[in-house]
C-alpha cells in the first residue's frame, strides 16, 4: 500500500499476545483512515453499550494516510475508543512526532484489547514488539515517564529518535478528564481517553521506526504539498496569526465579539482579557515557536513563567484553556493559568475540561452549594492559587480533587445543581458562547463527542470569515453550515491532517484530495470524499445510538437556551436550527434511517 | 556546486522536521523516511532548542578527542550537532546496511529540497 502501510498491530493486554494484521484496502478507501477507519473497527468489534473502563473496551491508536508523509500539518494520530467522560464514541487527536514514528515502524496503528494485571508499556522497534513491565513508571508524571524511558535506552542517539505516548497519574487514577500525552506537551486531550489507557494498565507506548512510508506518486504528491503550502502561506490565520501568537490570538477577537465565556458563562466578555491575550503572552512568556511534525504553521508556543509563585516552563496555554482556566474562572493571572496548564500536561489531563470543571466548582462555591469544608479550600472566582492547587489535586486524585476529577457534569449533579455544568453530553464546552455565535451552539448540541469546537468549527465563517463571512447572530443557514464543517472535519481528521488547515481560505476538499491522491493513489473524487465525511459522521452517530443516546441528548445547558447574553442579547436558538439539521442530515427522528444508511453503505 | 552553501539559523527552526521528509522523498523515489534523510533536526525538548544538522563526510571511526559545546548556557555533547556519518550515531547512515549518506545539495545546480520546504526561515541557500 501507499500512504497508508496497510498493517495494524493488535495487542491483547490480558494475555500479552500480539499480532500484525492487514487492513482491508476497501475499508481504508471508504473510511479514509484514522478517525473514520478507527470508528469502523471499534463499531464492528465492541458493543457500544459497554462500560468504557471495562476490559471489553478497546483502545485504538490510528494514523491517517497523510500522517508522517510530509503533507503540511500531517502529524496527527487519533485515539479511538468509547469515551469515559461522555459515554459516546471518542476520537481524540494529537500532533507531535509519535504518529509519524509509528508509521515509520511499519504500522498504521495499534488496537489494544483486554487489560493487563500489572502496569506495562509497549515497546516497538520496527518489527520487534515487546510488552515490558512499567511498575517503576507507575505514578510518574508524563515528563518523568518520557525522561525515564529515554534514559533506559542504551544508545542516547536512538533514545532521541524514539517517540513516546503515555499517561500521567490522572490516567492511572482513571480520571474521566485524563488525556494521553506525546512529546511531553502534545495531547490527545478530550473525552477521557487517558482513563481507558489507565484502565488497561498501559502506561506508555514507545516507538522507534526506520522503515519508510511509500508514496503512490511522489511527484504528484510534491505538487500537492506545494499547492497546500502556498494556500497556508497566503491565509492570514495560518501564515500570520497562529505563527506569531498561537491559538491565544483568539482571546482579544472573541472578547471583542462578546462571546468570551466569563465567570462560568455568566457573562460573555471579560474586562481583563487583555492580560491573558495571545499578544500579552508573546510579549511576556513565549520563549520559542514550535511546530508539530512537518507543520508549516508552527502554532505551538514554548513558554516560561518566572513569577516564583507559579514558576515553571512548558508549552501553552492554548486559547481554550486560557479562557476556561482564565476568564471563566475570573482569573487574569497569566502565570497561574500557565502553571495550571503545565500541571495538566505533566499529570495528563485535558486543560479545557479541567478549566471548565473548576469554573463550575467556583460558581457552586460562590452560590454556597459547595463549602470551604467540602473543597478543602476557598474556591471563589478569581482565586488564582486555588486554580493551581485544585488542578494538582485533580491530577493526583487527592481530597476534593478526586471528586472533581470526573468532570463538571458529575460534580454539579452531586451537589444538586446540574444546571451549573456548562457542557453537552457531560463534556465541558470550549470557549465560544453560542448565544453570540449560533452555529457553534448547534455544533455543540449535535457533536458526536459532546460540546466540542473541533468537530465543526463554524467560527471559521461566523466570526473569522475564513471561507465566507456569515452573520453569527442569525440561525438561517446554520444547519447546512454545521453539516458542511462537520463532514469536512471528519475527512481532515481521518486523513491525518491538523484541523488548522481549514482556517485557511480555500483549504477545502480539493486540497485534501490532491494530497490524498498523491500519497495513496486512490484517485478519490471530491464527491467521494464528501460522502466519506458523511459516512463517518453517520457511523459515529450510530455508535452513540447503540450506546443509548437519544435526540433529547442533543441539547445545551439551560443558561445558553434561556438567559440572553452576548452581542445580540439573545439566547442560543437551538430549537430553530435542530429540526432543519436533522432534515438536512436525512435523519428520521434524530438518527439515520434505512434509506440514509443504504445511501452510505452502512446497512 | 561550490558556489553556494546552506546557511542554518537554528534560532528560527521550529523543530518540525519538514526538511527531513523533503530530503528523503527527493533522494528516494516515492518514499518518505527521515532515517534516510541527509538533514536531521536535533530536538532538545527540555531546553526547547532545535538544531538542524546537515550530513557531512563519512568517517570510519568515532573521534578519539571530543569537546563539549555550550549553546545558550546549556552544555551539549559535540556529537549532538556533528555532521559526520559516523559509527557512533544512527544518523546519516542507511538503516540496516550502514551505508553513509551525504548531502549533495540535491544535485548540480544546487536545489536543496530542505531549503525549499523550510517555512520558518531556518534554512537558506546563499552564494559564497
Amino acid at each position: 500500500m501507499e500512504g497508508y502501510i496497510g498493517k495494524i498491530l493488535r495487542v491483547n493486554l490480558t494475555d500479552g499476545e500480539f499480532a500484525v494484521e492487514d487492513i482491508d484496502p476497501d475499508l481504508i478507501r471508504q473510511y479514509v483512515g484514522g478517525r473514520g477507519l478507527g470508528t469502523k473497527i471499534l463499531y464492528d468489534e465492541i458493543d457500544p453499550a459497554i462500560d468504557p473502563l471495562s476490559p471489553e473496551n478497546k483502545l485504538i491508536f490510528l494514523n491517517g494516510p497523510l500522517t508522517g508523509t510530509g503533507a503540511p500539518a500531517g502529524s496527527r494520530y487519533m485515539v479511538i475508543t468509547k469515551a469515559p467522560l461522555t459515554n459516546t464514541i471518542a476520537c481524540s487527536n494529537c500532533g507531535g512526532s509519535f504518529g509519524p514514528e509509528l508509521k515509520q515502524a511499519g504500522y498504521d496503528g495499534i488496537i489494544f484489547e483486554g487489560c493487563s494485571e500489572e502496569p506495562v508499556s509497549l515497546w516497538i522497534n520496527n518489527d520487534e514488539v515487546e510488552i515490558r513491565s512499567a511498575i517503576d513508571l507507575w505514578g510518574k508524571t508524563t515528563h518523568e515517564t518520557d525522561d525515564l524511558i529515554k534514559a533506559e535506552i542504551e544508545d542516547k542517539f536512538v533514545a532521541r529518535d524514539t517517540q513516546i505516548a503515555c499517561i500521567g497519574p490522572a490516567g492511572e487514577n482513571m480520571s474521566k478528564l485524563a488525556c494521553i500525552i506525546s512529546n511531553k506537551n502534545r495531547a490527545a486531550g478530550r473525552t477521557g481517553v487517558g482513563a481507558v489507557m489507565g484502565s488497561k494498565k498501559l502506561k506508555a507506548i514507545v516507538v522507534r521506526g526506520t522503515k519508510g512510508i511509500r508514496l503512490a506518486d511522489g511527484k504528484a504528491f510534491n505538487t500537492a504539498i506545494k499547492s497546500a503550502m502556498d494556500k497556508l502561506n497566503a491565509g492570514p490565520v495560518t501564515s500570520e496569526a497562529l505563527p506569531a501568537f498561537g491559538t491565544p490570538v483568539l482571546v482579544n477577537i472573541v472578547n471583542e465579539c462578546n462571546i468570551l465565556p466569563t465567570y462560568n458563562w455568566q457573562s460573555s466578555s471579560y474586562e481583563n482579557a487583555g492580560k491573558i491575550s495571545g499578544e500579552t503572552m508573546a510579549e511576556t512568556i513565549v520563549t520559542r515557536h514550535k511546530g508539530c511534525f512537518a507543520c508549516s504553521i508552527a502554532c505551538a508556543k514554548c513558554t516560561e513563567i518566572e513569577d516564583p509563585e507559579f514558576k515553571g516552563k512548558g508549552e501553552g496555554p492554548e486559547f481554550e484553556n486560557v479562557i476556561l482556566m482564565g476568564s471563566s474562572c475570573g482569573i487574569d493571572n497569566l502565570g497561574a493559568i500557565a502553571k495550571a496548564s503545565y500541571l495538566c500536561n505533566e499529570l495528563g489531563m485535558d486543560t479545557i475540561s479541567v478549566g471548565g470543571t473548576i469554573a463550575t466548582a467556583m460558581e457552586l462555591f460562590e452560590k454556597g452549594y459547595i463549602t470551604e469544608k467540602d473543597a478543602g479550600m476557598k474556591l471563589n472566582f478569581g482565586n488564582a492559587q486555588a486554580l493551581v492547587a485544585m488542578t494538582e489535586k485533580m491530577g493526583r486524585g487527592e481530597g476534593f480533587g478526586a471528586v472533581m476529577a470526573d468532570g463538571g457534569a458529575r460534580l454539579a449533579e452531586k451537589f444538586g445543581h446540574p444546571e451549573l455544568f456548562m457542557g453537552v453530553k457531560k463534556m465541558e464546552a470550549p470557549a465560544y458562547d453560542p448565544r453570540g455565535v449560533q452555529g457553534m451552539g448547534l455544533q455543540y448540541a449535535t457533536s458526536n463527542r459532546g460540546a466540542c469546537h473541533v468537530r465543526g468549527y463554524t467560527m471559521a465563517n461566523e466570526i473569522l470569515g475564513v471561507h465566507e463571512k456569515v452573520d453569527p447572530l442569525i440561525t438561517d443557514g446554520k444547519a447546512a453550515l454545521v453539516i458542511t464543517f462537520q463532514n469536512l472535519t471528519a475527512i481532515i481528521d481521518s486523513a491525518g491532517l491538523c484541523l488548522f488547515v481549514a482556517l485557511c481560505p480555500g483549504f477545502l476538499y480539493e486540497e485534501v484530495q490532491g494530497l490524498l491522491n498523491g500519497a495513496t493513489g486512490f484517485n478519490y473524487t471530491v464527491d467521494e470524499l464528501v460522502q466519506a465525511g458523511d459516512r463517518i459522521w453517520n457511523l459515529e452517530r450510530l455508535f452513540n445510538q447503540k450506546a443509548g443516546f437519544t435526540k433529547e441528548d442533543d441539547t445545551l445547558p439551560k443558561r445558553l437556551l434561556e438567559v440572553p447574553a452576548g452581542p445580540g442579547n439573545k439566547v442560543c436558538e437551538l430549537d430553530k436550527m435542530l429540526p432543519e439539521y436533522y432534515k438536512l442530515r436525512g435523519w428520521d427522528d434524530g438518527f439515520p434511517g434505512k434509506e440514509k444508511l443504504a445511501e452510505l453503505g452502512l446497512e | 556546486m561550490d558556489k553556494v552553501r546552506i546557511k542554518i539559523d537554528h534560532n528560527k527552526c521550529t523543530g518540525c522536521r519538514h526538511c527531513e521528509t523533503a530530503c528523503s522523498s527527493n533522494h528516494y523515489e516515492n518514499m518518505v523516511n527521515p532515517a534516510l534523510s541527509r538533514i536531521r533536526v536535533y530536538i532538545d525538548e527540555e531546553a526547547n532548542q532545535f538544531f538542524p544538522v546537515i550530513a557531512g563526510p563519512f568517517t570510519e571511526a568515532e573521534c578519539t578527542c571530543k569537546y563539549d559545546v555550550i549553546i545558550d548556557g546549556k552544555e551539549y555533547d559535540e556529537c549532538s550537532v556533528c555532521r559526520a556519518s559516523c559509527p557512533r550515531r544512527t544518523w546519516f547512515r542507511e538503516p540496516g546496511t550502514g551505508v553513509a549518506l551525504k548531502c549533495d545539495l540535491c544535485g548540480d545546480p544546487a536545489d536543496p529540497h530542505c531549503v525549499q520546504i523550510c517555512n520558518h526561515g531556518a534554512l537558506a541557500l546563499v552564494e559564497i
